[in-house]
């Protein structure tokens, strides 16, 4: 008998222990800066509500190969140290079988109040991988002041418009400043360039690389012809070291008031607005401009998901939920000009007053172009990794002939996915 | 050309090619050291300049970058796990190398040729190879990280001080350790007293480089340490240094953390270098 | 004192021998035998790195990929109107079709290498894996030229420092600046010095001696590409090569040159009938060590080149986490070993090093 109790008060009291020991969710999220700064701002905030929860926020590389390579080596080893991810808006096809589903875990109370699209683009066989944190669009940067001098309206509408007007101001700018360019842009063979070129070709009614049907229809003529019309702005209009731009180095340029315009996401405007700036007061942004069709921005952003291999599933999905609320999307609108994924934010006259651009624009936002990681999941990468290289050759001069790039890139994309190439 | 002309001109020759090494090898670091007091905004000026300059021409260098380094906990932490690493991996690599130089250099024994092979084989491998391997294995055993780093670098530094140490112990005259032999000494006391003593300047030297790889080594510690940011090493800690914004590569600030970091490394190895080697040296040349 | 003793003394020389090499090859052991065991195994197979998909065995189908290469003749362009010989209007040279129509697709695809004339007529060669090749081609390249350089430097500050140059002190400490700067953020400093535009050091200086208008750009000029990675990495592995010659150097004794220079030998004879063949075994060492870390270069392409030109190792890294395909990066780390081997054999043969 005693023997009895004595077992019942030992199990009562290890519960106990355990109950009041801590959990700990770990959650990989932002590399630099504001982002980190933020995430750990939440944590902290969860921990105070949710006492004998902590909250971890680990910093991961900002370069997205690195950060991937990361998250795979924890998949493959199948690790239960990181319980949140944060994922690339490109990532829940290729990577889904890691995810746990978010329905199963309160996500249909806050699906709704995010864009419909991004979040079927989270969607994979009915399962919600990822609740969206936040998304991006990138919109054409302008300078108000030097359009002026040269007695320009207002900014291009078209791609010819805007090589015009940046040739003519280059050539004017360029007798006191060597530095100065027209357009800056990403241009380095990485993922950027796969957005900067469906932006070209989509605009050109060149297609989105692969159509609804599952057809690959990128070797055709109008994609061909706006991609020599870019090959031409090298070392024109656009610097030849654009070829290793990614964001950040086209921001320096632009920050440093050497470019008329640059094509970049959102992120770019609160700095190019700091006190240190060189174009601040001096800028404005539009839709980025549009060659035979309609004008394309690529839809960007970043979510939240919660790994099959965590110990506490259901704890990670609240943390991420918790994350991606309304407060906090508000606070990284307000202070560090992130696109919240919730449709109400887009009305909230606060935001509006810090991002006036969030009102004007918000149409890009809701139309933002896909790239085909929905469609050629799981071989996104694959596909893109294919795409941004053949598009590099073309614009770098590499190739002299783009439509046979064009068409065998066609023929790799189609090794890879096993869908049918459609040539012209 | 007469003779005196000759060497003149040799001598000029010379002296340009040292002065071309020295610009070479010295202008990075000058560079770095030049970008770690700009500012941001500075560092984006074009035409850059070669010492900080704010936008009237004034010398204008900042601190700000330095602060921004030391105040970061992670950063100065992963100095000194780096220094545990380097020193533990070096230590480690030096005796065993030894132990095993002493035995394919001067000991006979059947299939020496075949182990120096399989030694030299484990650096045939990229990194990059290896790497989910180890990090299965590290995973599934629960290991540390800074233990992991370590036995993880012995793959690279243990087969280069093996065979460095073992040209040198073969370098030695066989009449050395035949004399200990003869005054009774077993072979284990004349490794010990009176070859290894000799090639100290190979233990320095191999040491130093041993130290040196480990201290640089990225990949294989960002991947062991993601999880546990305490136990960053320098490489990584610098390389995810946080800038103000997002996307924002705080540049500056990476410049001033190698600063941080290379300067006393060059001082402690002069000093080393200069004291050990000449007092091992001459020890031996007496003894 | 007999044959016994000698026998006897032979046998503890060899259990003393085993016993001081179990330290190294347990380490080794424990450390490498199962990551390198399982690149070995998985190069036989089609596993995909962190995927559900069933890991099938494959036997050499990755090697075939990386390795295949085919030979095709590439018949001249016929004109369909004419039917003769299409000829390019201006050089008078024959134009030949294009190599896509002439390479297999099915049930592998070919994709075009370069192009070769042999006995008037012109042939193509095609890989399956024309980014693998040129990775190795480059790669190897990169490892002529780099260690070539880093040894004639090395070699001339060891020379330096190990003599009674006044400058000596000077260049020791130059000499270790380049080698105590951490390999990630030298490669970073390289990148910020090559920056296109003139907030870039070597752009600037172009620009300040009136040479260009400072907006070249070294990293996407082919002609550029390989020299540049050459003088960052041999900024970096010159002083690794000097500190080993260094320390083979001091183990020449002075009494050597003391006494050649009584007999009048000139500086340049001494280094080359004492200097050079003593130091031949440090020399082979440091060699065969820097050239398979050349080989093995990943640091410098990966943050410098990503995917614009790729080592064998950066090619290796990038198959795994943009395609994620296991079984064919194994595969080609399996190549690379081979090809390091090969490499690492020929120079202990040629040197000796593993003779008594």
């Amino acid at each position: 008998m005693s023997k009895k109790i004595l077992l019942t008060v030992v199990l009562v009291a290890v519960l106990a222990v355990v109950s009041i020991a801590q959990e700990t969710i770990t959650v990989a999220a932002g590399a630099v800066g504001i982002e980190l700064e933020l995430a750990k701002k939440a944590a902290r905030e969860f921990e105070s509500i949710f006492p004998g929860v902590e909250v971890k926020v680990l910093d991961t590389p900002d370069m997205a190969t690195d950060r991937l390579g990361l998250y795979l080596q924890f998949f493959e080893a199948e690790s239960s140290k990181v319980d949140v991810y944060q994922i690339d808006v490109i990532w829940p096809g290729d990577l889904a079988q890691h995810f746990v589903d978010l329905y199963k875990y309160g996500g249909h109370d806050y699906a709704p109040n995010h864009f419909q699209p991004i979040i079927e683009n989270n969607t994979v066989d009915g399962e919600l991988i990822a609740i969206p944190w936040f998304t991006d669009a990138p919109v054409l940067y302008y300078r108000t002041d030097l359009l002026e001098e040269y007695g320009f309206d207002g900014p291009p509408q078209t791609w010819d418009e805007l090589e015009h007007m940046a040739k003519v101001v280059t050539e004017g700018e360029k007798k006191d400043n060597p530095d100065f360019w027209g357009f800056v842009f990403q241009g380095n063979a990485y993922e950027g360039l796969t957005c900067d070129a469906l932006e070209w070709i989509a605009s050109n009614d060149g297609g989105k690389i692969i159509n609804s049907d599952k057809e690959i229809t990128i070797a055709n003529e109008n994609a061909a012809d706006i991609l020599k019309k870019v090959r031409g702005w090298i070392g024109t209009i656009a610097p030849e070291g654009v070829l290793t731009f990614d964001e950040e180095a086209s921001r320096k340029v632009w920050q440093g008031g050497n470019a008329l315009f640059m094509r970049n996401w959102p992120y770019a405007y609160k700095l190019s607005q700091s006190d240190d700036s060189a174009v601040k007061g001096k800028f404005d942004v539009t839709t980025l401009p549009r060659g035979k069709g309609t004008s394309s921005a690529t839809l960007g952003g970043w979510q939240l998901a919660v790994s099959k291999y965590s110990k506490n599933p259901a704890l990670a999905a609240q943390v991420a939920f918790f994350f991606a609320n309304y407060k906090h999307q508000k606070e990284r609108a307000i202070e560090a000009s992130y696109n919240p994924t919730i449709k109400t934010l887009y009305q909230d006259p606060e935001v509006l007053e810090a991002v006036p651009f969030f009102g004007t624009l918000y149409d890009v936002f809701t139309n933002a172009v896909a790239r085909p990681s929905t469609a050629s999941a799981p071989n996104y990468n694959e596909v893109s990794t294919l795409f941004f290289k053949a598009v590099h050759k073309i614009i770098s001069g590499e190739s002299n002939d783009p439509m046979g790039t064009l068409e065998e890139l066609a023929l790799d994309i189609a090794e890879v996915t096993g869908f049918e190439p459609v040539f012209e | 050309m007469t003779r005196t002309q000759r060497r003149k001109l040799k001598k000029v020759l010379f002296w340009i090619v040292i002065v071309v090494v020295f610009v070479y090898l010295v202008f990075p670091f000058y560079w770095a050291l030049n970008s770690s007091l700009k500012t941001e905004d500075q560092l984006m000026m074009t035409p850059a300049t070669f010492i900080p300059r704010d936008t009237e021409g004034n010398f204008a260098p900042t601190l700000q970058n330095y602060k921004g380094a030391l105040s970061d906990p992670t950063f100065i932490r992963s100095i000194w796990n780096s220094t545990v690493v380097g020193f533990t991996t070096t230590a480690l690599a030096l005796i065993v190398g030894s132990f095993s130089a002493f035995a394919l250099g001067k000991l006979r024994f059947k299939g020496k040729k075949p182990t120096l092979y399989l030694i030299l084989s484990m650096t045939m491998f990229p990194q990059v190879t290896v790497l989910s391997g180890l990090y299965a294995v590290i995973t599934a055993l629960n290991l540390h990280p800074i233990l992991s780093m370590i036995l993880s670098y012995m793959i690279f530094t243990l087969p280069f001080t093996t065979w460095v140490l073992t040209t040198f112990f073969k370098k030695l005259p066989i009449e050395l350790m035949q004399s200990a032999q003869v005054d009774g000494a077993t072979p284990f006391q004349t490794f010990y007293h009176i070859l290894l003593p000799l090639t100290a300047p190979a233990l320095v030297t191999t040491g130093l480089l041993a130290f040196i790889a480990a201290w640089n080594e990225y990949l294989f510690a960002l991947t062991f340490t993601s999880i546990a940011p305490q136990s960053r090493t320098i490489p990584v800690a610098i390389s995810l240094f946080s800038g103000s914004i997002a996307r924002q590569e705080p540049f500056g600030e990476i410049m001033a953390g190698a600063i941080i970091v290379t300067i006393p490394v060059v001082l402690l190895v002069l000093f080393f270098q200069r004291k050990i080697v000449a007092g091992l040296t001459a020890g031996a040349v007496k003894g | 004192m007999g044959k016994r003793s000698k026998g006897s003394i032979l046998q503890k020389e060899q259990s003393l021998a085993y016993k001081l090499l179990i330290p190294t090859l347990v380490v080794l052991g424990l450390v490498a035998i199962f990551p390198l065991g399982q690149v070995v195994v998985t190069s036989f197979t089609n596993r995909e790195f962190a995927g559900e998909q069933e890991t099938k065995f494959i036997g050499f189908n990755n090697y075939a990929q990386l390795l295949g290469v085919t030979v095709k003749e590439l018949p001249p362009e016929i004109d369909d109107d004419t039917g003769e010989v299409v000829k390019d209007p201006e050089t008078g040279e024959t134009e030949y079709e294009r190599s896509i129509m002439v390479l297999p697709r099915k049930p592998n695809r070919y994709k075009e290498l370069f192009q070769y004339n042999w006995f008037g007529k012109r042939y193509v060669v095609g890989a399956r894996d024309k980014e693998f090749l040129i990775a190795v081609g480059n790669t190897i390249l990169f490892t002529i030229l780099s260690v070539f350089f880093e040894t004639v430097i090395g070699l001339f500050l060891a020379l330096v420092v190990n003599s009674n140059f006044k400058g000596k002190g000077v260049m020791r400490t130059t000499m270790l600046i380049p080698w105590a700067v951490i390999t990630v953020v030298s490669a970073r400093i390289w990148e910020w010095m090559l920056e296109p535009g003139s907030s870039g050091f070597f752009n600037m200086l172009m620009y300040r001696m009136g040479l260009s208008d400072g907006q070249a750009s070294f990293l996407t000029n082919s002609a550029l590409q390989m020299p540049t990675m050459v003088a960052v990495d041999v900024w970096k592995t010159a002083p690794y090569m000097a500190l080993l010659l260094l320390a083979g150097l001091q183990t020449i004794p002075k009494e050597l040159y003391e006494a050649s220079d009584v007999d009048g030998a000139s500086k340049v004879r001494q280094f080359f009938t004492i200097t050079l063949p003593l130091l031949k075994p440090a020399l082979a060492v440091a060699l065969i060590f820097r050239t398979l870390d050349a080989l093995r270069v990943f640091d410098i392409f990966q943050v410098l080149m990503s995917s614009k030109m790729y080592s064998m190792a950066s090619y290796n890294y990038f198959q795994l986490i943009q395609n994620r395909d296991m079984g064919l990066s194994s595969a080609i780390g399996v190549i690379i070993f081979i090809i390091i081997a090969i490499f690492a054999v020929i120079y202990i043969k040629s040197f000796g090093v593993d003779e008594e």
